[in-house]
């Protein structure tokens, strides 16, 4: 019976279904079925699934976000249902934001998305925040990574103030900063002192699981 | 001794190319009506806010979106005038608008450059906006000037430091691709009064004007708006630009992306107009791609079909419209990708009617700076300009008489018309110019030279000495306000 169902979820995650994927975790909830498992067993075989679709070719962007969206839908059903001390197992923590004075907002979500379909938890402040207001969610969230997004010319220097507010906060030593946006090049994002630079949503990814890897 | 300059040379042509039908068009504005009324557009300004509700939009403070019934765009929209004249700061070259003619300027807004004597690549500075002022000053395909970099050495007032460094070195018009907000277009206008004299002066003959760009989807940012705001109260020309991508910021349709753009830039006029009725505004989409596999910014895809959509539609809501040209994705600065690509671009653009265009000289999809690259892209908008000519037939260009004498097998070469009109006959591009051997040189070593060429001898009049002192105190007070102060 769970077979079935986690078969179905994992599907509905490789077809990029998020109502499927919802219904099907109200359903496992219902039958009493462990929502850890549902995660184990349904979800993280999709994505992976996904994953491997998009590394080799047959999946383009929109399946991939899909298949994310899929899962991140039935991960806010099941999440706050986990039982006693389950713990859905998370690479890291990353605090997610656009800077003061930028209200571009879909580059930093895409982020989130594939972030949190690959593994991490991802706490999204918003966009047009101050270096204090990624410090407060560095520091309240404990956070491993924090990724700051900017799309302006005028705006990418805030990354730069970012680093320092982290620094002034003596938390340099905690957290990896990780930037991005239209004008970021790797090349600025080694000049302000940034940990790592993604140029897109797939490569945060890597860079993420990279400094999770380094810090450890 | 101030050097001269050459005329302004923009494309003029009696052909026009439409590849939207009035169907096609009317379905397109009603696509936005739809979008405007019953979607909405969010507004992050309580001030924007405050205008529409006060003229009868739905406004809700929550969500800060506004939705526009399609009475009050029309009563807006009826305002904006099709035709005005943007000032430069020579009278000699204020650019009127009208049919039929197309002004070209150069790209903005990048922030690398390419360093024309070490060859490194760099952040852009003042004095690199000084540097291309000059050259945009000396050469006839530029009718008018952008921010071609920023002035990143200048912190947040640096979009005001361009507006100084372009006055220094030309004396066309300016239109600031970075001023944003409130308090740094209040400086702009100051500026620009202080060129003109008064503020009566300022609206008649506006030398500067900004763009406003739009975020996609369906959203205005506080400070573009805000900013738009007080430059259309003072009558200074704002640029409305969205870009809308498709597939992420927009539907991976043509027609739906166009529709979003529209959304923006009409949200935007529909602003200004109730503000300020008669408020001279731009319209301008400028649409890009996505590709589907990385979500990397796709400027050119084989399939730009009716690349200048955006054109037709600004022209069917009775506005001038900016057409985006030269935007290369490529980095280098003689590739063959960086001219395939936009290789058609000002001869569409030029047929499909647009007021003005931008944008000459940049690299790496509108970020990197090659001086020489300006030079290279100029002979590729000459050949569209040239292409629009028309040609004359008569007695003496059919040149009978002529073909009778050298008569089948002879040649052309010893006859007194051939004297004539051979050296008219053809144009020099930068790839046939001649070394002392009387062989054709490289191109980008051409370009080269003439930046250096054009730097060492060009030298347009300043403004008068008054001017630049009440300019220097205006930066003075805006560095203590917005840097020293913040």
């Amino acid at each position: 019976m769970s077979e079935e169902l986690f078969e179905k979820l994992t599907q509905a995650v490789v077809d990029g279904e998020p109502e499927d994927a919802e219904a099907l975790v109200e359903q496992a909830l219902e039958q009493g079925i462990d929502p850890l498992a549902c995660i184990n067993q349904g979800l993280m075989k999709g994505i992976e699934k996904v994953g491997e679709l998009f590394s080799d070719g047959r999946y383009f962007l929109p399946e991939l976000i899909l298949g994310a969206t899929a899962m991140k839908a039935a991960l806010e059903v099941l999440e706050p249902r986990l039982i006693g001390s389950q713990k859905r197992e998370v690479l890291g923590t990353v605090v997610l934001g656009t800077v003061a004075g930028d209200q571009h907002e879909i580059g930093k979500t895409l982020v989130g998305t594939m972030l949190t379909a690959n593994g991490f938890q991802v706490i999204d402040i918003g966009v047009d925040k101050k270096a204090d207001d990624f410090v407060a969610a560095i520091v309240e969230s404990n956070a491993d990574i924090v990724g700051a997004s900017a799309l302006l010319t005028t705006t990418i220097l805030e990354q730069k103030r970012l680093i320092d507010t982290v620094v002034e906060a003596g938390l340099r030593d905690k957290v990896k900063v990780l930037v991005g946006g239209a004008p970021v090049t790797e090349s600025f994002a080694v000049e302000i002192g940034a940990d790592g630079y993604a140029d897109d949503a797939i490569s945060a990814v890597h860079v993420a699981r990279k400094l999770i890897s380094a810090a450890e | 001794m101030p050097s001269e300059r050459p005329a302004i040379e923009p494309i003029v042509t009696s052909y026009k190319l439409r590849f939207l039908d009035d169907a096609q068009l009317d379905s397109l504005r009603e696509a936005t009506f739809d979008i405007l009324e019953n979607v909405g557009v969010r507004f992050h300004s309580e001030k924007a806010l405050a205008i529409f509700a006060e003229h009868g939009a739905r406004v809700d403070r929550d969500s800060q979106i506004v939705k526009i019934p399609r009475d009050l765009v029309l009563k807006a929209m009826a305002s904006v005038p099709r035709h005005f004249t943007l000032g430069a700061r020579d009278a000699a070259l204020d650019l009127p608008l009208k049919d039929g003619v197309t002004y070209f300027t150069n790209d903005g807004c990048g922030h690398k450059v390419v360093d024309f004597e070490t060859g490194e690549q760099r952040a852009s500075t003042k004095a690199d906006v000084a540097m291309m002022a000059r050259i945009n000053d000396y050469l006839p395909s530029m009718a008018m000037s952008w921010t071609i970099v920023s002035a990143q050495d200048c912190g947040a007032t640096a979009s005001l430091h361009e507006v100084d460094a372009t006055w220094r070195n030309n004396a066309k018009h300016y239109q600031s691709v970075t001023m944003m907000g409130e308090r740094l277009c209040r400086y702009g206008v100051e500026m620009a009064t202080a060129l003109r004299g008064s503020a009566e002066e300022v609206r008649r003959r506006p030398p500067l004007s900004i763009i406003a760009c739009t975020i996609a989807p369906l959203v205005q940012d506080k400070e573009a708006i805000e900013g738009a705001l007080v430059m259309a109260e003072a009558g200074l020309p704002v640029l409305v630009m969205s870009m809308p991508t498709l597939g992420t910021t927009a539907p991976a349709t043509y027609a739906g992306a166009l529709a979003v753009g529209d959304a923006e830039v009409i949200s935007a006029t529909v602003l200004l107009q109730l503000a300020s009725p008669g408020a001279r505004v731009f319209h301008c989409i400028l649409h890009a791609w996505a590709d589907p596999r990385t979500a990397a910014y796709v400027g050119y895809p084989l399939n730009c079909r009716a690349r200048y959509a955006p054109v037709e539609i600004a022209h069917h809501w009775g506005m001038p419209s900016l057409g985006g040209a030269f935007g290369t994705d490529s980095p280098e600065v003689a590739s063959w990708q960086a001219a395939a690509e936009v290789a058609t671009d000002p001869l569409l653009v030029g047929l499909a009617g647009a007021e003005i265009v931008t944008g000459i000289g940049l690299r790496d999809t509108y970020t990197l700076l090659y001086p020489e690259a300006i030079i290279l892209d100029d002979d590729v908008y000459n050949q569209a300009r040239y292409a629009l000519l028309g040609m004359e037939v008569s007695p003496e260009t059919l040149a009978l008489d002529v073909i009778a004498k050298v008569q089948p097998g002879g040649h052309f070469l010893a006859q007194k018309h051939t004297r004539t009109h051979m050296r008219s006959a053809m144009v020099r591009s930068a790839s046939q110019q001649l070394d002392e051997k009387g062989k054709y040189r490289d191109a980008v070593a051409y370009a080269r030279e003439k930046v250096a060429w054009i730097l060492k001898n060009h030298h347009p009049e300043p403004p008068s000495a008054e001017v630049q002192k009440e300019l220097d105190r205006i930066l003075a007070a805006a560095d203590r306000e917005l840097i020293e102060k913040a």
